[in-house]
């Protein structure tokens, strides 16, 4: 780790320049990542990202620099570089670092580096057993395993000094099912930020033979009939749908350039009022929570949308300048590689009233999309598209048979204002979000939600 | 540490813990990019990094690790980490460390000039970006990204089988995308250009485009559903091909995961398709004299005229096949292992230019942007289900723009229903996939969902 007073001449020649403001995060970070298919562990790979980022800003303007050499003349070398595309004179003279208490409300009980490989395995194992067993169609199980243990240390030219430890481990299912000719997948990755203890608290084998079990359905379905019609999206990886379509409208990223939907309408009714919204990095041990984020602010309970009104955004320091707005404790980044910004935490839609079961009943014709596939979302027109990993038909109230191929495509802020019925049943999935902080580990949530209609893309016509 | 000296001291402290066979695999990069917004400099990177990644064989099995930082530390971790790795594989692939090709090609992929552009004149650059596509319409509400990157990497590979090789490639990228406005109504338009000759960037021309296409969208609405005519363009073959690439990997096929699997000398495409795969374009995205095994490169069809004539292959999959490896062994960072990927990949340009084809497409849709290829794209079963837009086409003139459809297809019969193919060969960004390229092409009939 940096000495204070390394620290302290790294940030004063980052700002010899007439920067207000300088930052420095290191990073050291254990990886472990393990694959297996059909039963055979075919790759382990073991590794340590190490380096050190050094963000300068003069107002709006922004720089960084990393580098993973870490020796003083390095790093004292890397600030005057990146100090060097500012050209005014010195404002900050002195800095007084004060060490940050954090609290550490992700507790770690099992560290990764400790647990035996064979034990990582073993877990494995019992996942693809149950996922290979589970039907005579499937035919492939790829199981890949993950854990992270990144140790950070953030300092800033105002002061502060603080350091986290994230520990995460994740496990991933993906099972082909085969029928002839015909493959289909089905998938569950389930994750946590917390150590090896995560498979005491989650069934493995479940997730597995789930995963299978979605394979098997989608191999002998139909596909789905394509058109404009009512969709119902089920719970947990479903959040999915309000993370892409609004919740990256909601970052500063896009809102303080004006390059969102979601724009100058704080206080405006955006979603149906069935709808509040909250994005949440403070839940303990899920797998988008940190005890601070990227810049050393705590993590927080955001509200996002309340009963359909705008309440919030999600902002960052730098973001935080253009809008006026305080840091909502949202910014975040992949590695020392990537400068922070306004990212997602743990992000979903609250339950509501209704239950699944009238939901359904109450539904003449639908698509019901029970898992989801990835998307994406284009947040200056608010634009999205997502794959529904598998489907089903709603007629006359009832579950009528699965269907495959189904895409779903829309305006986020368009779908928001057409949910008619929010479920009781919350529940969260994990995902990777990729934006231009780089590929972080973000929660996504809802309970069973109904819209009255999104365009359904596949390959056959609606009857 | 010099980084040959670090490379003698992690094998000997390897041989020391009884690793029988060993690799290293070094990248060092140096990048800068920077990016304007309302005429400032909104932000600006530079890095210099590097990273080791690290094989070795221990009990006939193989383990990898890596580290960034080049110390003693770090020595340690390599070891340790492949040893312990090694020893909890279960597959009975045979990986071959590869000694060296007895010569390899000679490949132009650094650019000096390209080095020497200064960032003054990537920051004007960036700036005319921005500038010039509020210039090109009063429309313009916003130009939400005004951006250009240079970066160099140098690829260094050695093991105890006495391979030694490197090769550094440069390049540089400008993106900008506009925001319209008309009313209520919002689209956005956007130009990408990947290239290691700086004299092929003209921020004017490339910001025009992509305001011209953002304009030419505002009057878009969804189309009625059903099969259509298609002309893709060029930059969605692009998508769709990078999607799919992995296909035509041995590895794949093995695995039972490419449905090309026993159809090598099968008519699998249009007699108009040839796919070529050429690690020896000169200055291309990824080209290279050797692959990430130190195996020596070179040009192939994949298929030639509609027929499937190679799968891409390392030395792994070579060995199981009984063939020679393709030179196509990939990773993706120093922090993989090694895997399978086209180089510079691309479909054969035809003769005709893209406003011939247009013409020719008589009535039926372009599509000029595809969404969701890592979602909605299933490169097992090679069906895809994308958000798109576009323009309709009637009587071989285009008569207004499309937004709200998807495309529906499968990825086999698409290579089979291509009609014509243009001559307007262009290569996307590298990546995953390969550095793929295509011209536009016109596809028999796909699925279009709209109202």
């Amino acid at each position: 780790m940096l000495t204070e007073r390394l620290v302290t001449d790294v940030l004063l020649a980052a700002l010899s320049t007439g920067g207000d403001f300088a930052e420095i995060f290191m990073e050291d970070t254990y990886n472990t990542m393990i694959r297996m298919i059909n039963g055979q562990v075919e790759e382990g790979v073991t590794g340590r990202d190490y380096g050190v980022g050094i963000r300068i800003f003069q107002g709006t303007r922004s720089v960084y620099a990393y580098t993973n050499d870490t020796a003083r003349e390095n790093l004292m070398r890397v600030a005057l570089e990146a100090a060097a595309a500012l050209a005014d004179t010195p404002q900050v003279k002195s800095i007084v670092l004060a060490r940050m208490a954090v609290e550490k409300f992700n507790p770690i009980v099992l560290e990764p580096r400790l647990v035996a490989s064979t034990d990582k395995v073993g877990v494995m194992r019992k996942a693809h057993t149950a996922a290979f067993d589970y039907h005579e169609q499937i035919s492939q199980v790829a199981v890949n395993y993950l854990d992270v243990d990144q140790n950070v240390f953030i300092a800033n030219s105002d002061g502060l000094m603080a350091d986290d430890r994230r520990v995460r481990t994740r496990l991933s299912i993906n099972a082909v099912a085969t029928k002839g000719n015909e493959k289909q997948s089905g998938f569950y990755g389930p994750g946590r930020h917390m150590g090896f203890e995560l498979f005491d608290h989650i069934d493995v084998e479940e997730y597995a033979r789930e995963a299978a079990r979605i394979a098997v359905t989608m191999v002998n379905a139909d596909y789905a009939p394509s058109g404009k019609y009512p969709v119902i999206i089920h719970n947990e990886f479903g959040g999915v749908i309000f993370h892409e379509a609004c919740g990256h409208g909601l970052e500063a990223t896009s809102v303080a350039k004006g390059a969102s939907v979601f724009s100058g309408k704080l206080g405006e009714q955006v979603a149906s009022e069935l709808v509040t919204a909250v994005d949440d990095g403070t839940i303990a041990n899920a797998w988008g929570s940190q005890n601070i984020d990227d810049e050393g602010n705590k993590t927080r309970r955001n509200v996002l949308i309340e009963n359909g009104i705008l309440k919030g955004y999600m902002v960052d320091k730098l973001n935080g300048r253009r809008m006026g707005m305080e840091p909502t404790g949202n910014s975040r980044r992949q590695s020392y590689k990537y400068a922070p910004t306004s990212r997602m935490t743990n992000t979903f839609i609250c339950a509501g009233e209704s239950s699944f079961e009238d939901i359904i009943s109450n539904t003449e014709y639908a698509l019901f999309a029970k898992h989801m596939g990835g998307g994406s979302v284009n947040p200056a027109t608010g634009e999205f598209n997502f794959a529904v990993a598998e489907g089903y038909l709603v007629r006359n109230g009832k579950i009528e048979k699965p269907v495959r191929g189904a895409t779903l495509i829309g305006k986020g802020s368009e779908i928001l204002q057409k949910i008619d019925m929010v479920g009781s049943n919350w529940s969260t999935g994990q995902g990777m979000c990729g934006s231009i902080s780089g590929s972080i580990p973000a929660d996504v949530g809802q309970p069973t939600i109904r819209v009255t209609e999104i365009t359904v893309g596949g390959r056959e016509e609606a009857k | 540490m010099d980084i040959r000296e670090f490379k003698d001291q992690v094998f000997a402290a390897g041989r020391e813990a009884g690793l029988e066979e060993m690799e290293v695999y070094v990248s060092r990069s140096k990048d800068f990019s920077v990016r304007i917004f309302q005429e400032e400099v909104d932000d600006y990177t530079v890095s210099l990094e590097q990273g080791v990644g690290f094989r070795a064989r221990y009990g006939g099995k193989v383990g990898y690790a890596y580290v960034e930082a080049v110390d003693e530390d770090s020595i340690k971790l390599l070891v340790e980490g492949a040893k312990a790795n090694a020893q909890i594989i279960d597959s009975d692939d045979e990986i071959v460390f590869f000694a060296g090709s007895a010569e390899y090609p000679e490949v132009v992929a650094f650019n000096e000039e390209l080095g020497k552009v200064s960032p003054e004149e990537r920051i004007e650059f960036a700036k005319t970006l921005e500038t010039e596509a509020f210039a090109t319409d009063s429309r313009v509400a916003l130009v939400n990204w005004a951006t250009t990157g240079y970066g160099e990497t140098d690829v260094y590979i050695a093991n105890t089988k006495g391979l030694e090789q490197s090769f550094s490639r440069n390049a540089a990228y400008s993106f900008v995308s506009a925001m319209v406005k008309e009313g209520e109504t919002v689209k956005t338009g956007g130009r990408f250009l990947f290239k290691n000759d700086w004299s092929q960037f003209d921020a004017k021309k490339q910001a025009q485009e992509a305001v011209q296409e953002g304009v030419s969208l505002l009057d878009a609405s969804t189309v009625k559903s059903g099969e259509y005519r298609v002309l893709l363009r060029y930059d969605v073959v692009q998508d769709l091909l990078s999607t799919f690439s992995s296909v035509f990997s041995a590895e794949a096929v093995q695995k039972g995961l490419s449905l090309l699997g026993g159809k090598l000398g099968e008519q699998i495409a249009s007699p108009k398709v040839t796919l070529i795969d050429d690690p020896l374009l000169p200055n291309g995205g990824a080209s290279a004299p050797f692959d990430a095994e130190g195996v020596a490169t070179k040009t192939k069809e994949v298929i030639a005229q509609g027929t499937l004539t190679t799968f891409l292959h390392n030395l792994k999959t070579a060995k199981k096949d009984g063939v020679e490896s393709t030179g196509n062994a990939f990773r993706a960072s120093f922090k993989s292992p090694v895997g399978i990927s086209p180089s510079n990949f691309y479909i054969k340009p035809g003769e005709k230019s893209y406003d011939e084809l247009v013409q020719e497409l008589g009535s039926g849709l372009i599509i000029i942007d595809v969404q969701g290829t890592h979602s909605g794209a299933n490169p097992v079963s090679g069906d895809f289900s994308l958000g798109a837009y576009g323009y309709l086409v009637e009587n071989g003139k285009i008569t207004r723009a499309v937004d709200q459809i998807t495309i529906a297809g499968n990825f086999f019969k698409l290579l089979e229903s291509v009609e014509e193919i243009g001559s307007d060969l262009e290569f996307g960004i590298p990546g995953y996939g390969g550095n793929v390229g295509s011209p536009s092409l016109i596809i028999e009939k796909l699925a279009i969902a709209g109202n």
